[in-house]
């Protein structure tokens, strides 16, 4: 059976070819961080606080650090630099005099054999305080509910408004409430007398729970130190110069005596993008003077990850019976768990600026419990605010009785149209999208298919639009051309998306090559340009503008150099196969392969080719997709089965349709499991009930039909070749349009996810909607 | 997971040694699919665990005379065997429904009855069939009736110094049909909410047995007696069956958990014991 | 606890290893074997990226003793395919762009091959209850079915061939 060869027709850009780590990945070869095993390596364990909030009378570790094969027992109290107050979740190693969430690490181990950690652990007696926990959000968010943060720690939320690049007016009120971390509101107009000249006033709750990111491969880190005092860590990371500056940061250590080596990563999906293990883990390592991996189980991280967090929505429309938009009130409620880090401006904005209305009043409130604090799950807050708008606009249109894509298309903001924030939105494709989906066979035909349900099954199809503004980080690239005539692309960025061919392709399109003449190298912190999270659905956006722009740059020099040798003019030159010539005289040419092997002669006065381009950005391309589902209901059980799923998503231009394919299936999955199936489910102790992949369930491949998925292009004005993030959005509309086929199939409207087959089932039993 | 010692016995006799020796610091493991990720989160801690793949006689299955199924014989074998056909046929469709297939090649019927979880799938077809469980001892072996195995939330009849070693299923005559049906949230890798095996045994238009086990809706496997006596003697109609179905929710005890609620629990008894009552009819009548 | 000698087929080569018995059979391949193709995504068999062949049937290793795998065969995803050439599954996988993060790839591969040894035919359905056991977060599992059923066609032409 032969091996994968690029073809020889490969181009460049628009070209579907498949990831070059392909081979690698299908034999089992590419390593993770807990593939890599050097001389000498211990195992670290964590122990973790079993209170929900408690303060730490007392710790006493003499036992474990006796048993034999026991190299560190450390507390907080080893770790002198720690601040008392830990502002965010990555400065909270261990556990200095209280824990605030169930899980929170207290101790940790390093030793010989994993077994042997897990039984130190259990010799370490801690003495616990319990203390009255603030769990739900709701009561939470009271003046006098037990008190979160410490006074004084400031609502750390530097990386959650740099991962949604989204300005708000932040709130003139004070906080009241002590666990009130943020707060923010926008109006405009007069909500109150908007609703009084409504014929139709629809007024509902969405709630949607934590969710866990599911990544299959649990956080991990290896840590080492020199004799020199340099920290090497590979980490399982969405961000490498991040993961450098936050443990930087936490332990006092300068950034250059910390390389971060970006190790392939085993899904992130934004639960990797904050320091978590990367600290303690650098500590048993500088203590004990050898290499600790930490690797976490699969119950520690659904107790003790990064979720994306709670979000309770009290939506509130009015609209006249003809449909036109009169108020929308809205507030979201985002449950941010221990430290602040929620992403609040983009549920105001999404909420209000997906459609026209002429007046609003939204407010949002970020809350902090007792609960493992959160981080991003792709398109922060975005499914649940368009779980909310999407099965509220859906529900106004049926009891109209307008056509829900008609009504939609009627008020849909289009690029000029101010967002709620006052800024106009950029370039997008929401109406193209809506536009190609309503066009699809399934939605023409959805009176017949639903009708043609037989054996007690109930049909419904549904549809449901979201978008995502795109984020924007600066950052660098080289590109070097090889004495052979190749291209070396350097770039910090962390591949989990499959960009790394993406921007092969931009690199081979801009500087004139075939894409298999490019090969790009993840850099780690030592010697790759500056570069942020492979996060926010910005990495070909930025990333693969300054690959692009290094690109040129490169294209630059080497026909400024071939100029020079042809004596010809630049703008007379072409580049075709490798080789440039003057137009009209093929005979006076020179190779890239001469000119490569020039600039790195001894003696030479030919310079090495050396393109590069260190951008900044400020226009997002915001990306939106819509989602249609036909499905199936039991109406006895609740169970639900689906038949087809369709995903349409504006990507501006699709630089590898395969990888593009790829997101979008795989987004729009994540998206079905938070509509059906997931949620971590804490009780009023905050003890999380589900902390296994048992009763966390992720869909299975038995669960699913095939997703179809439709591209479209509208470009992006500063994308390169027009193109756009593509990431976020597909895992935005599905909770809703799950919604609005089940409420199509069985009348039932559902506003709390997941819409288990007990809440459906229920809701017809009980005639509640 | 923490340490332990391994013993690897090579008979059934060695395997009943030590457990003698050292049986309440000890656990059996066959597939492991239940018991090692309990070591794994620490709620159990034995200091000895027993390999039971060594030992041939607890492998077999047999419907020579009635239907012999060794405690170690996997989920996925039972899945496939032809001799789980006919009237047995609940039993291959409960063990079918266990994890998943990567689950099933090492999860066995043994492991599934001793964990005794409420939701155990495969305990309520046998107790439908009203198998027996073959227990070795010191003393030699008893039986005990699959209905009375479980005592509580998993706990068993057996001692630390026994184990389960087969289970016996009496051929239930003529005209017997039965299935076993769950609801799970998901197709696969999941676990019952709640589990219902039926099984009818007919003569001349007339239910002479019929058996209703239900899963996941009390501390045990417990058979829905009021639903059996209101079928046996009758015809099975479709009304009859509606009156088993509601009656068999009297049966059901069931908690709220985050699996389920007590009120959903109680519907889906319902649900199911109508499905699986109509196509044990159909079985049986076939 | 002394280590145990545990004596077993791997990937076609007969091998004997020191082992704790404490260990899974996933641990002893990945750890005292240096077969790190296996990945523990949760330890507990409910995500299949565990998945080996033990005597020619797909078992989450994590819930395998290394130990209970002694006098048995097992194969791994280095042993699928030769050192030169991809198995008609791997080969599939890389074409149609099928690995992302790559994590699950192993094990969807050890029980897509397994499927197929079993049922060269495989139905749509038949496939994603193949790899139901599996579970993937990059994928959508979509482009693995495709690939699955267009390796099936491969190989079943491979046979005919013959």
């Amino acid at each position: 059976m032969s091996t994968m060869k690029t073809t020889r027709d490969v181009k460049g850009v628009g070209v579907a070819i498949p990831r070059p780590d392909g081979p690698e990945k299908v034999t089992g070869r590419v390593q993770y961080v807990g593939d890599i095993k050097p001389k000498g390596l211990l195992h670290a364990k964590l122990l973790r606080s079993p209170h929900a909030h408690a303060k730490i009378v007392s710790i006493d570790t003499s036992a474990a650090r006796a048993l034999p094969g026991v190299r560190a027992v450390l507390t907080a109290k080893d770790i002198p630099h720690l601040k008392k107050k830990a502002p965010t979740r990555a400065h909270a190693v261990l556990a200095i005099d209280r824990a605030v969430f169930m899980g929170q690490p207290v101790a940790a181990v390093a030793a010989d054999e994993p077994s042997i950690a897990e039984e130190a652990l259990d010799l370490i007696k801690v003495e616990y305080q319990v203390l009255p926990a603030s769990i739900d959000p709701l009561k939470a968010m009271q003046p006098g509910a037990p008190p979160v943060a410490d006074a004084g720690t400031e609502a750390d939320t530097s990386e959650a408004l740099a991962h949604s690049a989204v300005a708000i007016a932040k709130s003139e009120a004070p906080a009241k409430a002590v666990n009130i971390s943020q707060q923010a509101r926008l109006q405009r107009g007069d909500v109150a007398k908007g609703f009084a000249e409504s014929d139709h006033v629809l007024e509902k709750t969405y709630r949607v729970p934590m969710v866990h990111q599911g990544y299959l491969e649990p956080h991990a880190v290896l840590a080492e130190w020199d004799r020199n005092g340099l920290l090497t860590l590979w980490a399982s990371t969405q961000g490498s110069f991040n993961t450098r500056s936050e443990v930087s940061d936490v332990l006092g250590i300068p950034e250059n005596q910390i390389r971060v080596i970006p190790v392939e990563c085993g899904g992130g999906f934004g639960g990797k993008i904050r320091a978590l293990c990367e600290p303690i883990t650098a500590v048993l390592a500088k203590v004990t003077g050898r290499p600790v991996r930490y690797v976490m189980t699969r119950r520690e991280e659904l107790i003790a990850g990064m979720p994306a967090p709670q979000v309770i929505i009290r939506l509130k429309t009015g609209v006249k019976r003809d449909g036109t938009l009169m108020a929308i009130d809205a507030e979201t409620i985002i449950d941010s768990g221990a430290f602040s880090g929620a992403v609040l401006a983009v549920s105001a904005v999404f909420i209000g600026s997906m459609y026209k209305w002429p007046s609003f009043d939204l407010r949002g409130f970020e809350v902090l419990t007792h609960k493992p604090s959160v981080a991003a799950y792709r398109a922060p807050v975005a499914p649940q605010t368009i779980f909310a708008i999407e099965s509220h606009m859906e529900q106004i249109a049926r009891d109209l009785g307008l056509d829900p894509v008609e009504f939609r298309m009627r008020h849909l903001i289009q690029e000029g149209d101010p967002m709620v924030n006052g800024q106009p939105w950029q370039s997008n494709g929401a109406k193209q999208v809506l536009a190609r989906i309503a066009e699809h066979p399934h939605w023409k035909t959805r009176k017949q298919w639903v009708a043609a349900g037989k054996d007690g099954r109930r049909r419904g199809v549904g549809l449901a639009l979201g978008g995502w503004l795109g984020g924007l980080q600066p950052t660098g690239a080289t590109v070097r051309l090889n004495p052979d005539g190749s291209l070396a692309v350097l770039t910090g960025q962390v591949d989990i998306a499959g960009t790394n061919i993406a921007l092969a392709q931009i690199a081979a399109s801009a500087y004139g090559v075939d894409t298999d003449q490019v090969r790009i190298t993840t850099g780690d912190t030592d010697v790759a340009p500056m570069t942020g999270l492979s996060a926010g659905s910005k990495t070909i956006y930025t990333v693969g503008a300054a690959v692009l722009q290094a690109a040129e740059d490169a294209r630059r020099q080497t026909f400024e150099i071939a100029a020079k040798e042809l004596e010809a003019s630049i703008h007379d030159l072409e580049l075709v196969d490798g080789k440039l010539t003057v137009r009209g005289m093929p005979d006076k040419g020179i190779t890239l392969a001469t000119i490569g092997k020039k600039g790195n002669l001894y003696m030479s006065k030919t310079p090495p080719v050396l393109g590069k381009a260190n951008p900044a950005f400020s226009q997002q391309a915001p990306g939106f997709a819509a989602q249609l589902a036909r499905l199936e209901v039991d109406p006895d059980t609740g169970e639900v089965t689906i038949h087809d799923f369709v995903v349409v998503q504006d990507v501006g231009k699709a630089i590898n349709p395969i990888g593009v394919e790829g997101q979008m299936q795989g987004g729009a999955v994540q998206s079905l499991g938070i509509a059906l199936t997931e949620g971590l489910l804490f009780d009023d102790s905050g003890r999380l009930t589900n902390p296994s992949l048992l009763d966390y369930r992720k869909l299975t491949a038995a669960d699913l039909p095939n997703l179809e998925t439709i591209i479209v292009e509208v470009p992006s004005p500063a994308g390169p070749f027009g193109a756009r993030g593509v990431g976020e959005p597909p895992i935005i509309p599905a909770p809703a349009a799950i919604a609005n086929a089940i409420q199509d199939a069985t009348g039932a409207r559902l506003t709390e996810l997941p819409m288990s087959p007990e809440r459906i089932a229920l809701a017809l039993v009980n005639g509640t909607h | 997971m923490r340490r332990f010692d391994l013993v690897l016995p090579n008979s059934l006799e060695d395997c009943l040694k030590i457990l003698a020796e050292r049986g309440t610091q000890a656990k059996l493991v066959a597939g492991g699919t239940d018991l090692l990720p309990q070591m794994k989160n620490g709620v159990l801690r034995p200091a000895v665990v027993v390999d039971l793949s060594g030992i041939a006689r607890v492998r077999r299955v047999d419907n020579g005379n009635g239907l012999r199924i060794g405690a170690a014989v996997t989920a996925r074998e039972l899945e496939v065997s032809p001799a789980l056909r006919g009237p047995y046929l609940a039993i291959a469709e409960s063990a079918a429904m266990v994890g998943s297939l990567q689950v099933r090649n090492l999860a066995t019927v043994g492991g599934n009855l001793c964990n005794a979880a409420p939701s155990a799938d495969m305990a309520p077809p046998l107790v439908a069939l009203e198998a027996q469980a073959v227990i070795a001892g010191p003393g030699g072996e008893r039986r005990v009736p699959m209905a009375d195995f479980f005592t509580g939330v998993r706990q068993t009849v057996l001692a630390p110094n026994e184990m389960l070693v087969e289970l016996v299923v009496p051929a239930p005559g003529a005209h017997s049909g039965g299935q076993y049906l769950r609801h799970t949230p998901r197709r696969e890798l999941d676990i019952a909410v709640v589990g219902v095996a039926s099984q009818l045994t007919l003569a001349d238009g007339r239910c002479t047995r019929a058996r209703i086990a239900l899963a996941s809706v009390a501390p045990t496997p417990v058979r829905a007696t009021a639903a059996e006596r209101s079928l046996e003697g009758q015809a099975v109609t479709p009304e009859a069956i509606e009156r088993a179905a509601a009656l068999a929710i009297e049966a059901a005890r069931p908690i709220s958990d985050q699996r389920g609620s007590a009120e959903f629990r109680k519907h889906l008894v319902r649900v199911l014991t109508r499905r699986t009552l109509t196509t044990a009819l159909a079985r049986a009548s076939a | 606890m002394a280590k145990q000698i545990l004596q077993c087929t791997v990937n076609g080569e007969p091998v004997e290893v020191l082992v704790q018995p404490y260990v899974t059979l996933l641990d002893a391949l990945r750890e005292d074997l240096g077969l790190t193709g296996p990945k523990e995504g949760c330890g507990t068999g409910d995500c299949g990226a565990c998945t080996v062949h033990v005597d020619g049937k797909v078992v989450a290793s994590c819930l395998m003793l290394a130990m209970q795998a002694r006098g048995r065969k097992v194969r791994t995803i280095e042993g699928l395919g030769g050192v030169e050439t991809l198995h008609p599954l791997q080969d599939a996988f890389v074409r149609h762009g099928v690995p992302q993060c790559g994590f699950c790839i192993p094990g969807v591969l050890m029980a897509a091959a397994a499927l197929l040894e079993e049922n060269p035919r495989p139905s749509e359905e038949q496939i994603r209850y193949g790899i139901a056991g599996n579970l993937c977060r990059c994928t959508g599992y979509t482009k693995m079915v495709t690939a699955i059923s267009e390796a099936a066609g491969m190989l079943a032409s491979q046979r005919s061939a013959r």
